[in-house]
């Protein structure tokens, strides 16, 4: 695909393709070193320690779900402790009502807990990835389509504060890429 | 990616030496404090019951660590992983204690030491059924072997009698002779059930008069006879003895003949024995803590017994592996091999197993609690009765649980080996606490017949059984670890495992 020189259409970023898993990866590093943010790689299969390569951070998801976890354990003890112990003591196998309930109130905390990290994890993931979504600029690059096929993709992406027209591409080239398209959007 | 390791570099392996003074050090604290315990045992009477449990603790507690590394290497075989390999001869070697712990379990055997009637009560209250059983035989046989008699004639005359009624009165109503007849064939099925009986064979009355004497005397111990016996009881430590030992030797042995010939037949045999192996250790355990745990009070079951002593052991051994593999790296072993790759999977491993292990204590006393059965409740009533009350809830609630949860949910500690090995540490402290738990609140209940909950001044016993016996494992466990490569150093997945990424 050609850049088109529709002026109202605004450069989305670069794919670069690259001929192995190895040499994407070094490319990984410069463009890492070369300080770029906004910028992923696409692979048709999981490369070890790539995230090293990226210099990415440890994810905020994992917090996100520890948030839900104890979220989930504090709605269940507080929901069950009020109900059952505070607004209407139920007294069941002549177990008592009062703190020393707490083991039949597990139960549900340890499903509750689950279930609350469950759901940051589905909905965490979902917002962090701006997802769902109808459509993405990449998907009109038939470069980009390589990646789940044979292809070892990089994409820079246009907003990154570091990306220059001329010399991003200038920049991709001496790093090994073998080919580069310009996607528009 | 960069600066993949060779597998072809390492297949000389690492060769542990030295150490021998620490050896010489352990193996003095080890058997020294063996025979002083076993001394005193033997000397003084008064003691030997209760020095009977501090000696099953230590044993138990040394036990499931061995047992662990055994576990870990069936699992590891059994689900054909590859992350392990530069640790598994580690695994192989903790698990290789097992023979050694289980041989300072004989003082169990031998009834003259005292140690086991003093643990088991099934066996003297079994004894003294039996005893009580066979006099009340004696005594009473021959009036019942009268009244059989008796019995029997006056069954049989009860049938001539109902005969001779119907053929008597030959104008009976069809009615009345039908209920007659009725009433015969009753009278006639008891004689033939008497009639069965071979009033000649007194050996067989004596024993069905004695078996019935036995269920009078002791109704419980009479219906769990046939696995609370003493016949069967040796012929299962025989059984645990030969199984446990039996599989990890021949893995052991297979792995430790690759390392010499490298040829990857010795690696297909282990992954495709382990499947097989894997009942072996989990019913030899299982049955083991039967026995010598579950039997502490033989009044007393919980069908979740065998898998929460598991739990315990592999969280255990996994902790004692990465503070093993951390001291050899201390003394600059295995330094190039083990990467933080793999003390993050350990780690990993460690928390999987930390849950593990709550999931089923809690469950186990939750169902119990809840159902609020007599003969279930007991094991916690008594370790919920005085000082073992605060001692469950900040042991095993919170130490056990709750501290290496935190703590190990944090991603960098898994890959920190002086952190990892510190929450390790921990959790070894808590699982001595938690064996501790299992086996000494039942000293004082038994041994005062419910007076007394501890025994004052027993705690010392406890220090010095745990002591000597720890000396013995960390002896036998160098003696390992010197015995061949620190790694299957020829293993087809070494390559693998040496790279690993997760």
């Amino acid at each position: 695909m050609s850049e088109s020189t529709d002026s109202s259409k605004q450069l989305f970023g670069y794919v670069a393709e690259f001929s192995s898993a190895a040499d994407l990866y070094h490319a990984a590093e410069k463009v890492r070193d070369a300080g770029f943010r906004k910028w992923d790689v696409h692979t048709p299969y999981p490369v070890h320690g790539m995230d090293a390569a990226m210099g990415m951070g440890k994810s905020w998801l994992s917090a996100l779900v520890l948030a839900g976890g104890i979220t989930g354990s504090c709605v269940a003890l507080f929901m069950q402790f009020f109900t059952q112990v505070n607004l209407y003591p139920t007294v069941v196998q002549n177990k008592p009502t009062n703190l020393f309930t707490l083991p039949a109130f597990f139960p549900v905390t340890f499903e509750l807990t689950i279930l609350l990290s469950a759901f940051a994890v589905v909905f965490g993931l979902l917002v962090f990835l701006m997802l769902p979504r109808w459509n993405h600029p990449l998907f009109e690059s038939a470069l980009f389509r390589k990646f789940s096929d044979d292809g070892f993709i990089m994409v820079i992406e246009a907003r990154d504060p570091r990306f220059k027209k001329e010399k991003t591409r200038e920049f991709l080239e001496t790093i090994g890429a073998s080919q580069i398209e310009g996607v528009e959007y | 990616m960069a600066g993949l390791k060779d597998a072809d570099d390492f297949k000389d392996g690492e060769h542990f030496k030295g150490a021998g003074l620490l050896k010489f050090v352990l193996g003095i604290v080890g058997f020294g404090g063996m025979a002083l315990f076993l001394l005193l045992a033997f000397f003084w009477k008064d003691k030997t019951p209760e020095m009977a449990y501090s000696w099953l603790f230590a044993v138990v507690f040394f036990l499931s660590l061995s047992v662990g590394g055994l576990f870990w290497t069936l699992l590891h075989h059994a689900s054909n992983s590859g992350w392990g390999t530069v640790v598994r001869r580690l695994m192989e070697n903790l698990g290789s204690m097992i023979p050694f712990i289980l041989i300072l379990g004989v003082p169990f055997l031998i009834e003259g030491c005292g140690f086991r009637n003093a643990l088991w009560e099934w066996f003297p209250e079994r004894e003294a059924a039996l005893h009580s059983a066979e006099v009340e035989t004696e005594a009473h046989f021959a009036e019942y072997k009268a009244d059989l008699e008796a019995d029997v004639a006056k069954a049989d005359a009860e049938v001539k009698a109902g005969e001779a009624a119907i053929s008597s009165q030959p104008n009976l109503k069809p009615g009345e002779k039908r209920h007659l007849e009725d009433k015969l064939q009753v009278l006639k099925k008891q004689a033939a059930e008497l009639g069965e009986e071979d009033l000649s064979d007194d050996a067989g009355l004596r024993a069905k008069l004695k078996d019935d004497y036995f269920r009078e005397e002791a109704a419980l111990l009479h219906a769990k006879q046939g696995f609370l016996n003493e016949g069967s009881w040796f012929v299962r430590y025989l059984l645990y003895f030969i199984g446990l030992t039996g599989v990890i030797f021949i893995l052991r042995g297979w792995s430790i003949k690759q390392d010499r010939d490298g040829d990857p037949k010795w690696f297909l045999l282990m992954r495709r024995w382990s499947c097989g192996f894997l009942p072996i250790f989990a019913v030899s355990w299982t049955f083991l803590v039967f026995d010598w745990l579950m039997a502490l009070d033989y009044t007393w079951f919980s069908t979740m017994w065998g898998v929460y002593l598991f739990a315990g052991a592999a969280l255990n051994s996994m902790g004692l592996l990465v503070i093993v593999l951390t001291l050899l790296r201390r003394a600059g072993y295995l330094k190039n091999v083990v990467t933080m790759e793999h003390y993050h999977l350990m780690g990993k491993l460690m928390l999987a197993f930390t849950i593990f292990w709550a999931y089923i204590a809690f469950s186990q006393f939750f169902l119990i609690w809840y159902a609020n059965i007599t003969e279930e409740t007991k094991f916690y009533l008594t370790r919920n009765t005085d000082f073992w009350n605060v001692y469950t809830i900040t042991f095993l609630v919170i130490g056990h649980f709750f501290v290496p949860f935190a703590a190990l949910l944090i991603q960098k500690f898994k890959m920190m080996p002086a952190v990892l090995s510190g929450i390790a540490v921990w959790n070894l402290i808590m699982h001595s606490l938690d064996i501790y738990w299992i086996i000494i609140p039942e000293r004082g209940v038994s041994l005062t017949n419910g007076t007394q909950m501890t025994m004052p001044g027993a705690w010392l016993f406890d220090l010095l059984a745990f002591v000597s016996v720890a000396g013995i494992f960390g002896f036998f466990l160098l003696r390992q670890l010197g015995s061949a490569s620190l790694f299957p150093c020829r293993d087809p997945r070494l390559d693998e495992s040496l790279n690993v990424v997760n």
